[in-house]
């Protein structure tokens, strides 16, 4: 429950995230145990850690699909002023200017591309129910207007050909896109991405980390993503956090966490862990 | 040659101009309109019984509530078994409005949708924040609730003997069958054309989102409550107007009608036409309420029972062997000829060779 | 009769009635836990058992034991069938059409029941016509306490297969999780199968315990799906226990408003309270909250 919403929260201007001392345990298991991260605005952040490490534990900490046991988890809206999410409804989070993808694709298949990417901008539709049956002119023009900015998110990812084609039966590479694309509509803060190279090739993977500047660049963004691919997260990351069993083991660039010891235990016997050479 | 190219173009023009329209949903749904305003005519000049006009005016006042439960199950996967009770209590409350209050048809209209729709809103706010089939037996109990108030409450439902009810007056004119008929007709078209915008529009949408990836639905901001409560609202309202119309139409109502049989053949129609089709509704309707009538009663004679036995074994083949419903019949058809056509040719090539 | 004697004979009258329900909301518990359906059918399918009964008892005059023996080998019959022809087929159905199976079973035993077996009313005699015994001044009938000794056995029965022997932990596994205990050799095919002639069974002599108070009709068990339904969500889903509990819930108290507060929205005001609790417990008396995982 939303328990102190009204409180005024302060956080460093250069700030897009502040997560303190963030916990949750499912059944006496600690998945995250007092965690806390700073993200710096429009820089591009990664989370690292072994499998079951609760990347993706946090990351749903943080977008409120969990509600953590302890902690605070600060954001600084696109509004500008400084929110903690803890306690917030799931589904207002991205009206404060933050989004996510999904570990596995979580597109509709019966839509088109287009109308996955419109599904981005469903905050952004201020006509009501009665509006849209009746076709009434609001409804219209925000119809149109988001079409076309929609589609023009396809086209900054490349593949507005597709527009009108069926998710459903579309390549792994292409939904990946399209579920990217959605997070654009909203004009977001900050852009959680969980895995967004997973079940890529390596040509995609090459050109997912272009996509990922571009998008920080033209959307003047922050962006924290979950990874394997170390070489993805080495390349495009410019800071990172490492943890493993839900603790707090390194923070720092792509350097200094290659040569972190404890990074390098957590991680010992997984033989990914040679990117950035 | 210049001349003949702009002469082509223009045809060409006109052929989209054509094709748009042919194209256009709404035009079909006027078509579509038409044919069904067809019936009372034909009957009118002897070709059909006039019987069919009680039959199919039936089909489109069940195809309403149809659709409203087509959105509900065939998008948030939630089945509402309260559906004759809604109705029911729509039909009384219009009823005793238009018989002992006497207003006019748009006002019982309303009031009875309000009445419906509030319920049906409160009802929703408790059950649909649990996941699951609680709607199912939610509902279930609420149209306990509600049989048990039409058999008890006999100032507004006349108990058992019955509530009796005329044609409507609408704009000063008294309404016999057949312009009821035509009133059905245009209510449903107009009802097809509200669900196709809704559908087609942001609220569809999130609905499919919250249908196939609750998730996602969340992550986009898609109140799942909200919507779950406004896809019921909608249920209800059309199993309002559907039974506001049936009053009318029918003119006569008792408790007996309004029965879970009754709540189960429409849901029976809503899957044979298949999830998320208008028109499927439409026709698993014409399925479930005219064929027992104008199919199996003249081949079998009046077999108790044999309606039941038949809807249940249409819905119950069609969940097992065709579970995309009547909705897909066109696809298939096309299929079905293109593989025909395939065997022809492949044969005639073989003679050929022969 | 004083208060108390008063009290006593509607807690004794409960007893009997949530034997009743308990006994359909087993049946529908057993089909949640191992085909994963709600089972709308359990009543509708007592119902033509129960009809079956009644025409050879009432109509050809045969001895009740023997139509309760019918009914109820014709009920293991309908119980495999149903499975082997309807429920196998649908492993691939649609989740949400799956829930439909049993509704469109419902339709199709309502509509059988006239067609085999006729619409005159018919009615099915007490195993023991006549005789009350009194306890501290409330009296129950001979009958009554038979059919509540009835339920207890039956219900001792099922506990014991289901906790004991080697049939039992073949459901209890197949009820958590089918494909593993598939995996693990447990034949589930005959699980279900055997789930769904328990189910039928269990069905059908709630309808013969029910008929002899109310005549014979398609309607005979209605409120007892209803209600049977309603002790599996309140009593939560994930136990065996829990809608047995709830049965006798449900059963005690509408009884109880029946007599105390109107003796017309007795039961409304039941499924009205239970609605509400729902809401503050969704998962029921015994059931443990599950947490989604995204």
């Amino acid at each position: 429950m939303p328990k102190n919403n009204s409180e005024k929260y302060t956080m460093d201007e250069s700030l897009s995230l502040k997560i303190t001392d963030l916990s949750i345990n499912f059944g006496g298991l600690k998945a995250v145990d007092g965690l806390s991260i700073d993200v710096k605005k429009n820089e591009i952040f990664g989370l690292i850690g072994p499998n079951g490490a609760g990347k993706t534990t946090a990351f749903n900490c943080i977008t409120q699909f969990y509600h953590p046991d302890r902690g605070e988890v600060l954001f600084r809206t696109k509004q500008g002023n400084v929110v903690n999410l803890v306690g917030r409804n799931t589904h207002d989070i991205i009206k404060l200017g933050l989004v996510r993808t999904f570990q596995n694709v979580e597109v509709i298949k019966e839509l088109s591309l287009l109308e996955n990417v419109l599904l981005g901008a469903h905050i952004d539709f201020k006509a009501t129910i009665f509006e849209q049956a009746l076709c009434l002119p609001r409804a219209r023009r925000e119809e149109r207007e988001l079409r076309e900015k929609a589609a023009e998110g396809l086209r900054f990812m490349g593949i507005e050909a597709l527009k009108d084609a069926k998710a459903g039966g579309q390549p792994y590479g292409v939904l990946k896109k399209v579920e990217t694309a959605r997070t654009l509509m909203c004009e977001p803060s900050l852009i959680i991405l969980d895995e967004p190279a997973a079940g890529l090739n390596d040509s995609e993977t090459a050109e997912l980390t272009e996509i990922i500047r571009n998008i920080r660049d033209a959307y003047d963004c922050t962006i924290l993503l979950v990874e394997h691919d170390m070489h993805l997260v080495m390349n495009v990351c410019e800071r990172i956090c490492a943890i493993s069993f839900g603790e707090f083991l390194a923070c720092g660039t792509p350097e200094e966490i290659q040569a972190n010891a404890l990074v390098q235990e957590a991680y010992l016997g997984e033989k990914e862990f040679k990117g950035g050479e | 040659m210049n001349n003949n190219t702009s002469l082509k173009s223009s045809s060409r023009e006109k052929d989209n101009i054509l094709l748009r329209i042919y194209r256009n949903p709404y035009f079909r749904y006027i078509i579509f309109g038409a044919i069904l305003a067809l019936i009372p005519i034909a009957s009118g000049m002897n070709i059909l019984p006039s019987s069919y006009i009680t039959i199919m005016g039936s089909v489109m006042i069940y195809s309403i509530v149809g659709i409203g439960l087509n959105l509900l199950l065939g998008y948030s996967g939630l089945i509402s078994l309260g559906t004759a009770g809604f109705m029911g209590l729509a039909a009384y409350v219009t009823g005793y409005l238009s018989v002992n209050v006497n207003a006019p048809f748009i006002v019982a209209l309303a009031v009875s949708i309000f009445v419906v729709v509030l319920i049906g809103v409160i009802v929703g706010f408790v059950s649909l924040r649990v996941a699951g089939i609680y709607l199912a037996i939610a509902t279930l109990c609420v149209s306990e609730i509600l049989r048990k108030t039409f058999e008890e409450l006999e100032w507004l439902t006349n108990g058992f003997s019955g509530l009796n009810a005329s044609f409507p007056r609408l704009f000063g004119i008294q309404l016999n069958r057949k312009s009821t008929y035509f009133l059905i007709v245009v209510v449903l078209i107009l009802v097809m054309m509200l669900t196709h915008n809704l559908v087609k529009g942001q609220m569809g949408r999130a609905l499919h989102a919250m249908r196939e990836s609750e998730v996602a639905a969340q992550a986009m901001g898609v109140n799942l409550l909200k919507y779950r409560l406004v896809v019921f609202a909608i249920a209800t309202a059309y199993a309002a107007i559907g039974g506001a119309l049936y009053i009318f139409f029918i003119r006569f109502s008792i408790p007996g009608t309004w029965t879970m049989a009754l709540s189960l053949n429409i849901l029976g129609a809503v899957v044979i036409g298949g999830l998320r089709s208008i028109y499927g509704t439409v026709i698993g309707c014409f399925v479930i309420f005219a064929i027992p009538d104008i199919v199996l009663k003249p081949l079998f004679g009046d077999v108790n029972g044999l309606q039941y036995v038949f809807s249940g074994l249409v819905v119950i083949l069609v969940i097992l062997f065709y579970p995309a419903g009547v909705k897909n019949m066109r696809e298939d058809f096309f299929r079905l000829c293109r593989f025909l056509k395939k065997k022809i040719n492949e044969r005639k090539g073989k003679g050929e060779i022969q | 009769m004083n208060g108390f004697a008063i009290l006593l004979q509607i807690i004794l009258r409960s007893l009997e009635t949530g034997g009743i329900y308990a006994l359909a909301s087993l049946g529908i518990i057993i089909i949640f836990r191992t085909s994963r359906i709600s089972h709308f059918a359990q009543g509708a399918m007592g119902m033509f058992n129960t009809y079956v009964a009644a025409v050879l008892v009432d109509r050809m005059g045969l001895p009740l034991g023997i139509g309760v023996i019918v009914a109820v080998c014709l009920a293991v019959f309908i119980g495999f069938l149903v499975d082997f022809l309807v429920i196998r087929r649908a492993k691939n159905a649609i989740p949400v059409t799956k829930q439909i199976l049993t509704l469109g079973l419902v339709t199709i035993f309502v509509g059988l029941a006239p067609m085999v077996c006729g619409v005159d009313p018919l009615s099915l005699p007490k195993f023991i016509p006549t005789g009350n015994i009194s306890v501290a001044g409330a009296s129950l009938s001979y009958n009554g306490l038979l059919n509540i000794l009835i339920g207890i056995i039956i219900m001792l029965v099922l506990f014991y297969t289901l906790l004991k022997t080697k049939l039992g932990i073949a459901i209890r596994t197949t009820a958590s999780n089918e494909p593993v205990a598939r995996l693990m050799g447990v034949p589930t095919r005959n699980v279900t199968l055997f789930a769904w002639a328990v189910a039928a069974v269990l069905g059908c002599l709630a309808g013969i315990m029910q008929a002899p108070s109310t005549s014979v009709t398609t309607g005979v068990l209605d409120t007892v799906q209803i209600n049977a339904l309603i002790a599996c969500v309140l009593g939560g889903f994930q136990t065996f226990y829990g809608p047995v509990i709830g049965s006798y819930i449900i059963a005690l108290s509408s009884n109880l408003l029946n007599y105390y507060v109107s003796s017309v929205w007795g039961n409304q005001l039941v499924y009205l309270c239970i609605l509400i609790f729902v809401v503050f417990r969704p998962q029921g008396i015994v059931g443990k909250k599950v947490v989604k995982k995204v």
